[in-house]
């Protein structure tokens, strides 16, 4: 739905500050998330440096963005799409926080995989990378769109996740017997894609929250609700 | 009710969420109504204020009536107690019940209606020459009550049922006119209340209060709601949303929506509506 303007027309602006802001944060989350994956793929330090550097600019649009929000609850007391938006920014950027967070993390890991010997099991993550960030993107573009239908065909998507995730854990668990040897790097690579699976957990999240300021629908815990 | 505790202006995010999610779908059915107001319209001469309006009013609870100036937001709970009519050439079409009875059939009273459901105005207007005590129990004088000790009951009564007893029962002989702006409303209040009324109408109660006495005066339509139906009158949508139940948007004489507030004010299914709420309208 396009939107009139406000009548106060520095309600429009800071509305689409913190629109901004959320989509910039998203924009360098996924930089991040990309770097501490080439990292760990190409085995370069670097990249995995600046993978963890980039946590530092999140971190600080995180804390913009909730105080821009506040800003905004408290100078304009908005109602209906208006505060909708503006809780979902909220909630977006404390989720995109913590997917940069796990960005960090498997930088971390690939830093010290990289002390070691390569290992082939890399290959197990991949699929897991590329499932999550389709994720990751498809749920951010909902919001931004407020592309209901998108963001519902989302949540779905993570139980595949979660299989993949289950699937890399059991060979992994089965190559640390076989050779353990390499125990630590089969570990770290059970911490990356307990990442992976994360952020496929907060690109529900945001799915949901985008669903919520398009259409004012809760649809989060539906299975755990139907079940009671 | 006479410790009341002060409303709180700005809800907190988490508890604006929740209201959001528990927000009610329009299509909830009103339980019990006090109005059944059908196919309403009202001229003023040859200017129709409000037109083929159709709306159901929920008993105790809080209506709020929204909508920018001229839509008929007054005009039409003026309507609800007939006081309308004391503009000249004002004609009326459609029907209004109060519990069942049709306001506007030929055998009933106005001064009767006006006795079932009481008004309070924007402007508080205790009776200048009245003590604070008389004010209160001034309609149950004018209905030929002399009792006195039933006359005192009452008046500590309404008092305390409007927040104000504890404020005002030294000083009952001082003047209605020597109370500040919050406890003069309060005092109205109070008057409208001593007759026992049905309905309590409220058109713009708070915009001549400071946030104080406008938090006392909300605290004290929450509280009032178990007894009475109130429809009130506001410009301010976050009043409407603190205190109503229920929320009808008006805009040039007809009603656009109507719907649990939570609904309205999350999620609202009309356009204008939505632009009118969010500060779009223009």
């Amino acid at each position: 739905m396009i939107a009139h303007k406000h009548i106060l027309g520095t309600f429009d602006e800071s509305l689409a500050a913190l629109r901004n802001n959320v989509l910039m944060m998203a924009g360098l989350t996924e930089r991040s998330l990309e770097r501490a994956m080439k990292g760990l793929v190409n085995r370069d330090d670097n990249i995995s440096a600046t993978a963890i550097a980039d946590d530092e600019e999140i971190d600080q649009l995180e804390k913009q963005i909730d105080k821009d929000g506040v800003d905004i609850l408290l100078r304009f007391q908005p109602v209906a799409s208006d505060l909708r938006r503006v809780v979902a920014a909220m909630k977006l950027s404390s989720n995109l926080e913590r997917m940069a967070d796990m960005a960090t993390t498997i930088a971390r890991r690939a830093r010290k995989l990289n002390q070691h010997p390569p290992l082939a099991e890399v290959e197990l993550i991949r699929p897991m990378y590329d499932h999550a960030m389709s994720m990751f993107k498809d749920s951010v573009d909902a919001f931004a769109r407020e592309d209901v239908d998108l963001a519902r065909a989302v949540v779905p998507r993570d139980q595949k996740l979660d299989d993949l995730n289950r699937m890399a854990s059991h060979k992994l668990v089965d190559r640390m017997a076989q050779d353990p040897d390499q125990l630590r790097g089969y570990l770290n690579l059970i911490f990356v894609g307990r990442c992976l699976e994360r952020v496929g957990d907060h690109a529900t999240n945001i799915a949901e929250d985008a669903v919520y300021a398009a259409a004012a629908e809760d649809i989060r815990h539906q299975t755990a609700a139907a079940s009671i | 009710m006479e410790n009341l505790v002060m409303a709180t202006p700005e809800r907190s995010v988490v508890e604006a969420v929740e209201r959001m999610t528990e927000a009610p779908s329009t299509a909830e059915p009103i339980p019990a109504c006090t109005f059944q107001v059908k196919n309403l319209s009202i001229w003023y001469g040859e200017k129709r204020a409000i037109d083929d309006v159709t709306l159901d009013i929920a008993s105790n609870a809080v209506t709020a009536i929204i909508g920018p100036s001229g839509c008929g937001k007054s005009t039409f709970i003026r309507a609800l107690n007939r006081m309308h009519e004391l503009v000249p050439k004002t004609r009326v079409e459609g029907t209004v019940f109060l519990n069942g009875e049709d306001l506007y059939s030929s055998t009933v009273d106005p001064a009767i209606v006006r006795r079932r459901v009481g008004m309070v105005f924007q402007k508080s207007n205790p009776f200048p020459t009245m003590s604070i005590g008389e004010n209160v129990v001034i309609g149950l004088r004018l209905n030929g009550v002399r009792d006195r000790k039933f006359l005192n009951e009452r008046l500590e009564k309404s008092l305390r049922m409007a927040a104000l007893w504890d404020e005002v029962k030294e000083d009952l002989h001082k003047p209605g006119t020597s109370l500040s702006g919050g406890q003069q409303q309060r005092l109205c209040i109070a008057r409208a209340l001593a007759v026992e009324p049905e309905v309590l109408l409220m058109d713009e109660p708070c915009s001549a209060l400071d946030p104080i006495a406008t938090a006392k005066i909300e605290e004290l339509i929450y509280e009032l709601k178990a007894k009475y139906t109130i429809v009130t009158v506001t410009h301010n949508m976050q009043q409407a949303g603190r205190v109503s139940d229920y929320t009808a948007f008006f805009y040039l004489g007809r009603l656009i929506e109507f719907g649990p507030t939570t609904k309205i004010f999350t999620n609202p299914t009309e356009r204008q509506t939505e632009d009118y709420i969010t500060g779009r309208f223009g």
